[in-house]
């Protein structure tokens, strides 16, 4: 199951403005369509190394990478990457859905109209498409003009999957991505990421150990920004090689 | 201490509780046969009961404690450890059982000669399933991978004793009777012993997380 790795961050270091060392020497493997979770008390830095991985932190100039990140060959950390190329390759999705006001047809049609596509008929093509691959088409077929916030909490998640899957990524990053669902939209969700691995190389972060416990193939244990233990998933939870991870995972910290 | 933590100590006391009845009938079997005492026999095979409850007490609180506390790590491989354990301990009860029931018939028939290798094997088997029950205790890898090397010893006394049995049957028709129920008690000790080894297995995978069963030791 190793197989080919899709993105890898070696030695990184992260500040944010003020130079605060948010990630210490980082290095991590996601492989193509597997799942990898990123595991850790709050603050640990899980979220940021996640937002490296597309750039996000490029919204504040004052923040600074060192170290590398490899994608497909290339350093995506050089000056001369095309930001928002990349963010189409490496899609994200947030805590809390962030539908579009549009309508259901316009939020999926949006990053695709954005790529230059204009024909009608392949636009609704592919926007059927992404909805069925998010698992969300019978439930919006009959209504894929309407608001996208008449759909529930998670169903716009799904949407927001969609919205992302449309532009054909290669990488897909979840920020907690069911913390503000119940738990039927939970399951979903899982069942979706772990359906969409096929497709796609996913990365999650989760506060949700027995969710990176039941979805992902590779858990990475994060304290103090430094990442402590990267394995297999099962053996994170039935034998970390190290105590910070056992601690953690047990519920006995500090 | 959690109470988390509280439960698992708990747990761990029956399970040590069940071990001390489990080791006491073993040395109390062998004993009603040696000594001829037919009364400590009859208490081997009621105090099974005891056991027998107390291997189902025990599995019921770790399928209580995995379904409402989702362990993880240590304490997941500390539950499923101890549901297997009392599996084997429950199954040398049985043995110590089956050992006071060949006591009772043996006890009606003349001696066919002095026991010394079984009241041997017995210590043996004792004392590995002690120091089984400490590495797990103590979560002792040194402990419990001792307890599997002895298994050999218990062994070569069990092929020692049928040799001498068979001789005697061979010069004595007579004799087969009584010489079939002692082998068949050499040979509940010799699965005693291996019941013993399977829990300091067990106790290796609790400790470092890996399963060494149906594999060949390294030789140190």
């Amino acid at each position: 199951m190793t197989g080919q790795i899709e993105i890898e961050a070696k030695n990184l270091n992260f500040y944010y403005a003020g130079d605060i060392h948010a990630l210490k020497q980082v290095s991590l493997s996601a492989y193509k369509n597997n799942v990898t979770s990123l595991i850790g008390p709050s603050g640990c830095g899980k979220t940021t190394l996640l937002r490296c991985f597309n750039r996000m932190h490029d919204l504040y100039p004052k923040n600074r990478y060192e170290g590398e990140i490899i994608f497909q060959g290339t350093n995506i950390l050089s000056n001369d990457i095309d930001i928002i190329n990349l963010r189409s390759r490496i899609g994200m999705v947030f805590q809390k859905p962030t539908p579009f006001p549009m309508t259901i047809f316009d939020n999926i049609a949006y990053g695709l109209r954005l790529k230059g596509i204009k024909n009608r008929s392949e636009l609704s093509g592919k926007v059927e498409k992404a909805i069925k691959d998010a698992a969300l088409w019978d439930e919006v077929k009959d209504k894929l003009n309407v608001s996208a916030y008449e759909l529930s909490g998670g169903q716009q998640q799904r949407l927001v999957i969609a919205r992302a899957l449309a532009v054909e990524p290669e990488v897909l990053l979840f920020d907690e991505p069911t913390s503000a669902l119940d738990p039927i939209s939970t399951a979903k969700i899982e069942e979706l990421i772990v359906q969409l691995k096929s497709k796609v190389t996913i990365i999650i972060v989760t506060h949700n150990m027995q969710q990176a416990a039941r979805i992902s193939d590779w858990t990475g244990f994060m304290m103090l920004g430094e990442l402590i233990e990267f394995d297999k998933t099962d053996k994170i939870f039935t034998a970390p090689s190290e105590k910070l991870t056992e601690d953690y995972i047990t519920g006995r910290f500090g | 201490m959690t109470r988390f933590d509280e439960e698992l100590m708990h747990l761990k006391e029956m399970v040590l509780r069940m071990g001390a009845m489990v080791e006491s009938s073993i040395k109390d079997s062998v004993k009603s046969l040696v000594e001829r005492n037919d009364d400590l026999a009859k208490a081997v095979i009621e105090r099974d009961h005891q056991i027998n409850a107390l291997d189902v007490h025990i599995d019921e609180e770790c399928i209580r404690l995995i379904a409402l506390m989702q362990p993880m790590a240590g304490d997941l491989r500390f539950l499923t450890t101890a549901m297997k354990i009392t599996t084997d301990l429950e199954r040398m009860g049985d043995n110590a059982v089956n050992i006071a029931e060949r006591a009772l018939e043996l006890n009606r028939e003349p001696i066919l000669k002095p026991y010394i290798d079984i009241p041997h094997m017995s210590q043996i088997a004792q004392g590995m399933t002690r120091d089984a029950l400490d590495a797990f205790v103590r979560r002792d890898k040194k402990l419990a991978m001792d307890v599997i090397m002895r298994d050999d010893e218990v062994d070569d006394l069990k092929y020692g004793i049928l040799e001498e049995l068979i001789s005697f049957m061979i010069r004595d028709p007579n004799t087969v009777y009584r010489a079939m129920k002692i082998s068949f008690i050499a040979q509940y000790l010799e699965r005693i012993a291996d019941h013993a080894t399977n829990i300091a297995e067990m106790v290796v995978y609790l400790v470092a997380g890996k399963i060494i069963r149906h594999m060949t030791l390294p030789t140190e």
